[in-house]
């Protein structure tokens, strides 16, 4: 294997790994990243499709008990294909506490901690509310039902410029108009010198050295290597790559770094036993409806995939945030089999009565999703070859979340006039799930943040404890479901660390930031 | 007489061979591919097309187009292609007495499609996924960008469409109350 040496390497390219790629290339230092997806040109290649091959190139699934994540393999991770929600964390995300009441978020994160950054994020992503004309159809009819029921509901905000409503978000912007971070973040991070190297896996860190007391400061070129990370190629025959670096960023992703740290746990045994656990993933419910002869049509097809309109009005009440959902034809047919209430369940899944239920969806269809402060109570774990699995411990608290949550989108579709149409989760092969399951793509959480070593895997300024220059950015890092989608907070929180880091290691750097100083007040305790 | 352990092991076994011949898993063993669909280009298709209009009755297409589902490297249906074909006929002899299932009315065929999917647990898994292999080629259109998925009105690949195709006028009759001035609650 080829030994390449470097300042930084930063693993993974999505929302966790382009902001510190971006900050630190900026500040001068050299910086390698490494995706282990292959490369993309935003201009070129994504497609309007639902072409399995094509879907699957770029975003693969981990189905466990209990719970089935997706996420991208791609450069930029999942920019390319999220439907451009970027909001920010309510405060009720962060005051979540855990069975015993200890606050799930470090003392020194939150929503106010973390505003300015999210202001960075979303000028970075031109991330703007959508405006009252703008809405897509099915959103506003949304709006009409919460309307009626005297709910309030939000514009929401998204990373776009010059959307042209072609509805295919989610299998990427054949427009640019999608703010990913193609667009963004990692071309200006090459441009400010960093080196991106697609197709390329990390297998495994090693320390270099068993000095874990003195916290890393100053200039990097004065640190010598402290981490050597093996990498192997996804594509073809290449030949693998050592690379030997003073800084290591963790940005693959909460199953990407999970799978990364579990397999070096041999050689890094002071790693915890929280690595891969406390997986959050926003709870998601959804229920259906067709909608009253007296609502107007919606569209499911047309217009960007998320319909415009959020509701907060039960993030007290219930925990959730509810919004419409705008499925592809693709994810609805492999998602659920779709029976109209009063359907044989049996047999009205498929035939004559059921095409010509789904002659009406299009317009007809209103489907209602919630995401919910959920628990942090899935796991990653490595199977005897090393591949990642998952499995989510569903207690009667959790069921009676679900429980609740779907007679509560119930509660609102029958009381707007609609007719539920059941829905029967699939597995790939589209047998229906028989027990309670979650899918998701906004799991978090796998190498949580935490205040000590006893409760999480780094600290609040993104260090691994006990393994100084050795960070995670990603969503790995976040400790709790957040009710809105994840990108937002994990860019935000990116930027946080990145700046950290940046002001540790500024040339003639002395002292950390006073921010980064306050929340490293563990490295000065360890023993 | 006793019989020695043997054969007795030797009975045991034919008698559960016996048993399970009348199963799915070993009929697909014995007869992966039976001789009827054999020598007859094309037939095993015809059959499997008209399974999937049975199921998906607005799918639209050549022959081709229809199965070609089932050949896709992306599902793992291929290796049960032709049993599947052939089970569908099975079934039409023994319930109307036809030699070929895509000779039956809809109907006959909608009945011999619930007749697999109350099968045992295997025919119930055969018959369920090759549905919902169905249903995902058909309606979503995932072989044709740009065609799209025409039996639910999906467009398919676009430019983009006019503001009035995205939105209605007047905005306010629809919206509620918010609860933050900028869609990012405190």
């Amino acid at each position: 294997m080829r030994v390449v040496k470097t300042d930084v390497l930063i693993v993974g390219s999505g929302f966790g790994a382009a902001a510190p790629a971006l900050r630190l290339s900026q500040a001068g230092h050299q910086v390698i990243v490494v995706e282990k997806g292959p490369r993309i040109d935003p201009f070129r290649d994504f497609r309007q499709t639902q072409d399995p091959a094509y879907i699957r190139r770029y975003l693969k699934g981990l189905s466990g008990e209990r719970i089935n994540l997706t996420y991208a393999e791609a450069l930029g991770g999942g920019s390319g294909f999220y439907e451009m929600v970027s909001l920010r964390a309510p405060s009720a995300a962060f005051r979540q506490t855990d069975t015993r009441g200890r606050r799930l978020w470090p003392k020194t994160v939150d929503r106010a901690a973390l505003d300015p950054w999210y202001d960075l994020a979303e000028t970075m992503l031109h991330v703007e509310q959508i405006a009252p004309a703008d809405v897509p159809k099915t959103g506003l009819v949304f709006a009409r039902m919460m309307r009626e029921l005297g709910y309030s509901c939000d514009r929401a905000r998204y990373a776009v410029r010059g959307c042209v409503g072609s509805g295919f978000c989610v299998t990427g912007c054949v427009f640019a108009a999608k703010q990913s971070l193609l667009l963004n973040y990692l071309p200006q991070a090459e441009a400010a010198g960093a080196e991106i190297r697609t197709s390329l896996e990390a297998v495994s860190i090693r320390p270099l050295t068993d000095d874990r007391e003195a916290p890393l400061r100053g200039s990097l070129r004065v640190i010598p290597c402290r981490y050597e990370v093996r990498c192997r190629p996804t594509q073809g025959s290449g030949e693998g790559v050592v690379f030997r670096a003073r800084l290591v960023v963790l940005g693959g992703g909460t199953v990407g770094t999970a799978g990364l740290l579990l397999r070096s746990k041999r050689e890094m045994p002071l790693l915890g036993r929280h690595v891969g656990g406390h997986v959050a993933f926003n709870g998601s419910v959804k229920a259906a409806g067709i909608l009253p002869e007296r609502l107007p049509d919606g569209d499911l097809f047309t217009g960007r995939s998320h319909p415009g309109m959020i509701s907060y009005e039960f993030l007290e009440s219930h925990g959730v945030t509810i919004s419409a959902v705008k499925p592809l034809p693709l994810q609805l047919m492999a998602g659920a089999r779709l029976i109209p209430e009063g359907g044989d369940p049996s047999r009205d899944w498929w035939g004559e009565r059921h095409a010509a239920f789904l002659g009406q969806i299009r317009t007809r269809l209103m489907i209602l999703y919630a995401i919910g402060m959920t628990p942090p109570a899935a796991r990653i774990t490595l199977d005897k070859e090393g591949h990642p699995h998952v499995h989510l411990q569903v207690d009667g608290a959790l069921s009676t979340y679900a429980q609740s949550v779907k007679q509560l989108l119930e509660s609102i579709l029958r009381r707007s006039g609609c007719r539920l149409v059941h829905a029967d989760l699939v597995r790939a092969d589209g047998t229906p799930y028989s027990d309670l399951h979650f899918f998701t793509t906004h799991q978090v959480g796998s190498c949580r943040m935490a205040d000590d070593p006893d409760r999480g895997v780094v600290d609040p300024s993104g260090e691994v404890f006990r393994y100084p220059g050795l960070y995670v950015t990603d969503g790995a890092v976040i400790p709790s479901s957040l009710a809105v989608n994840n990108s937002l907070t994990i860019l935000a929180n990116a930027e946080r660390i990145a700046a950290g880091i940046v002001a540790r290691h500024s040339a003639g750097a002395a002292v950390a930031s006073a921010e980064a100083e306050g929340s490293r007040s563990h490295v000065a305790a360890r023993p | 007489m006793p019989i020695t352990r043997r054969q007795l092991l030797c009975r045991a076994g034919v008698l559960a061979g016996v048993l399970a011949a009348g199963c799915t898993p070993l009929r697909m063993a014995f007869r992966p591919s039976p001789g009827q669909l054999h020598g007859e280009g094309g037939t095993a298709d015809r059959v499997l097309a008209a399974f999937v209009r049975t199921v998906a009755p607005r799918a639209a297409g050549s022959t081709e187009d229809l199965v070609r589902v089932f050949d896709d490297p992306q599902y793992p249906f291929a290796p049960y292609r032709a049993f599947f074909a052939s089970d569908l006929c099975r079934r039409a002899e023994d319930c109307f007495g036809a030699t070929r299932f895509d000779s039956l009315t809809a109907e006959a065929r909608a009945r011999i499609v619930e007749d697999g999917l109350h099968g045992d647990a295997v025919a119930r898994r055969l018959y369920g996924g090759a549905i919902f292999l169905a249903q995902v080629a058909v309606y979503a259109g995932i072989y044709d960008d740009v065609r799209g998925g025409r039996a639910i009105n999906f467009d398919g690949a676009n430019n983009g469409f006019a503001p009035e195709a995205l939105t209605y006028p007047v905005p306010e009759w629809y919206l509620p109350a918010a609860s933050s001035l900028d869609g990012n609650p405190n």
